[in-house]
């Protein structure tokens, strides 16, 4: 099945280049695809450029030069809304991304705001809520939970939305062993369904666990390993 | 030349006090000018106009409404017995414009000099370092905080929200939700900040040694004079004048 998948890249990245603001060249000419079904780690040292690429990826950041493609379409071309129904992303500070007053909320947020009936949404939130053993903190507020246990509220709500693709940046940030094989076990399941996950971590060992493929980010340049 | 941050405070408050006080919309443009000459002198980069540009439509939209909501002088423009437009009005918001421009361009004077040394400036003009060090804080967090409802904004709509097809109740509404990471971010980032402060003593002796002390130059003086001096005959002359 991954084979199909093979044929038609989810996400294309054509000859990007990229730098910040009177900063050198974080990116440089940055060509390589990404499919579903497919668990592909970015590694690299601090500041070589990982969370940049990933941010790239989903059109938070715009390329200098080159374009990337996500689902055939160009992604400055399509608005950040639209690109979130297909992509779900995870940030490397999973507070910046919570804005719930608790964590029943910010699970269904984006299900309640698209009009969705009140069962239907509480039927998927407690159905999450069970998959990321997050019993006992719905009525919390996200910001007066752990670390850890704010990771997986972010994750859960990315989750909810089925994204067809994933960038999870650090996700094992915070996660005790038992997480993250709980973890590893939900990414080797939605694997298994054909959705492609990009993991940007220096967790080597989830990385060996999990990572299909291995690219590495450094001085700018990306290198297959 | 470097100058001393106070003297470019001094500056800041000379220009800053005129575009509040003056009323006459010539002499608000003749301060404008003056303030972004300075700034050019001191070499502001201008690329933050495009960054404020939205702050500017806002300015016009004020001064618009401003120009309808307290009509007085001829009419401009009115459709049937609605004035929309006045001479006095346009000039009110006219006189916002100019006032908002240059305050926001008279603070770029101060680019160039770290927050370290505005603390010192402020210590050395005897306010109390902890006020000063607040200043300097919050200066330093602004970009921050931008940076945090940027993300905020982010993550709503990469939960697929897309904003643009929203009514403009629910585009609101999705505003509203970004105020809770930003706020929860400001709790938690003083929270740990006065401890981090506490743990590494401060305010634990009366006295503080300063390892940069500030030296006022000739120009400092003369530069400091020109400006007060200036501000001040302005003002006498616009009050006895009514």
């Amino acid at each position: 099945m991954q084979e199909v998948y093979k044929d038609n890249p989810f996400i294309e990245v054509n000859n990007v280049s990229f730098s910040y603001e009177k900063s050198d060249i974080i990116l440089k000419n940055i060509t390589t695809s990404f499919y579903k079904g497919e668990i592909t780690a970015i590694v690299g040292p601090n500041g070589s450029g990982k969370t940049t690429f990933g941010k790239l990826l989903t059109g938070i950041l715009t390329a200098d030069h080159g374009y990337i493609l996500v689902d055939s379409k160009n992604v400055e071309e399509i608005t950040l809304g639209s690109i979130g129904k297909k992509i779900g992303y995870l940030f490397q500070q999973p507070s910046r991304q919570l804005f719930n007053p608790t964590v029943r909320e910010e699970i269904g947020f984006a299900h309640s705001f698209m009009g969705k009936s009140k069962e239907v949404v509480e039927q998927k939130v407690n159905k999450i809520i069970e998959e990321f053993s997050l019993e006992g903190l719905e009525d919390s507020s996200p910001y007066r939970i752990s670390r850890g246990e704010r990771q997986r509220v972010a994750l859960a709500s990315i989750f909810i939305n089925k994204p067809t693709f994933l960038i999870l940046d650090e996700p094992t940030t915070g996660l005790d062993i038992v997480r993250k094989d709980k973890l590893s076990m939900l990414l080797q399941n939605l694997k298994s369904q054909g959705i492609g996950i990009i993991l940007i971590s220096h967790d080597k060992k989830f990385i060996n666990k999990n990572a299909t493929r291995v690219i590495e980010l450094s001085g700018g340049e990306l290198h297959e390993t | 030349m470097k100058l001393d941050p106070r003297t470019k405070l001094v500056m800041v408050f000379s220009l800053s006090t005129l575009a509040v006080f003056v009323v006459d919309v010539l002499l608000l443009s003749i301060v404008l000018i003056i303030s972004i000459i300075v700034a050019n002198f001191f070499k502001a980069n201008w690329s933050f106009l495009n960054r404020v540009r939205k702050f500017i439509i806002l300015l016009i939209g004020i001064a618009f409404l401003q120009s309808i909501f307290s009509p007085s002088g001829q009419v401009l423009f009115s459709i049937q017995n609605f004035t929309l437009l006045t001479t006095g009005g346009l000039a009110k918001g006219l006189r916002v414009i100019l006032r908002m421009l240059t305050i926001i361009i008279s603070a770029t004077i101060m680019k160039g000099s770290s927050p370290r040394e505005i603390i010192q400036a402020l210590i050395q003009w005897r306010v109390p370092f902890e006020l000063a060090f607040m200043v300097s804080l919050a200066i330093r967090f602004i970009p921050i905080l931008g940076q945090e409802a940027k993300d905020a904004f982010t993550a709503i709509q990469l939960r697929g929200i897309e904003i643009d097809k929203l009514s403009i109740t629910k585009r609101f509404k999705v505003y509203s939700y970004m105020f809770m990471p930003v706020l929860s971010g400001i709790v938690h980032r003083a929270r740990e900040l006065s401890t981090s402060l506490e743990a590494r003593a401060f305010r634990a002796y009366p006295e503080r040694t300063s390892y940069i002390k500030l030296k006022l130059s000739r120009y400092d003086f003369l530069i400091m004079s020109i400006s007060v001096t200036f501000t001040m005959i302005v003002l006498t002359i616009y009050l006895l004048m009514g």
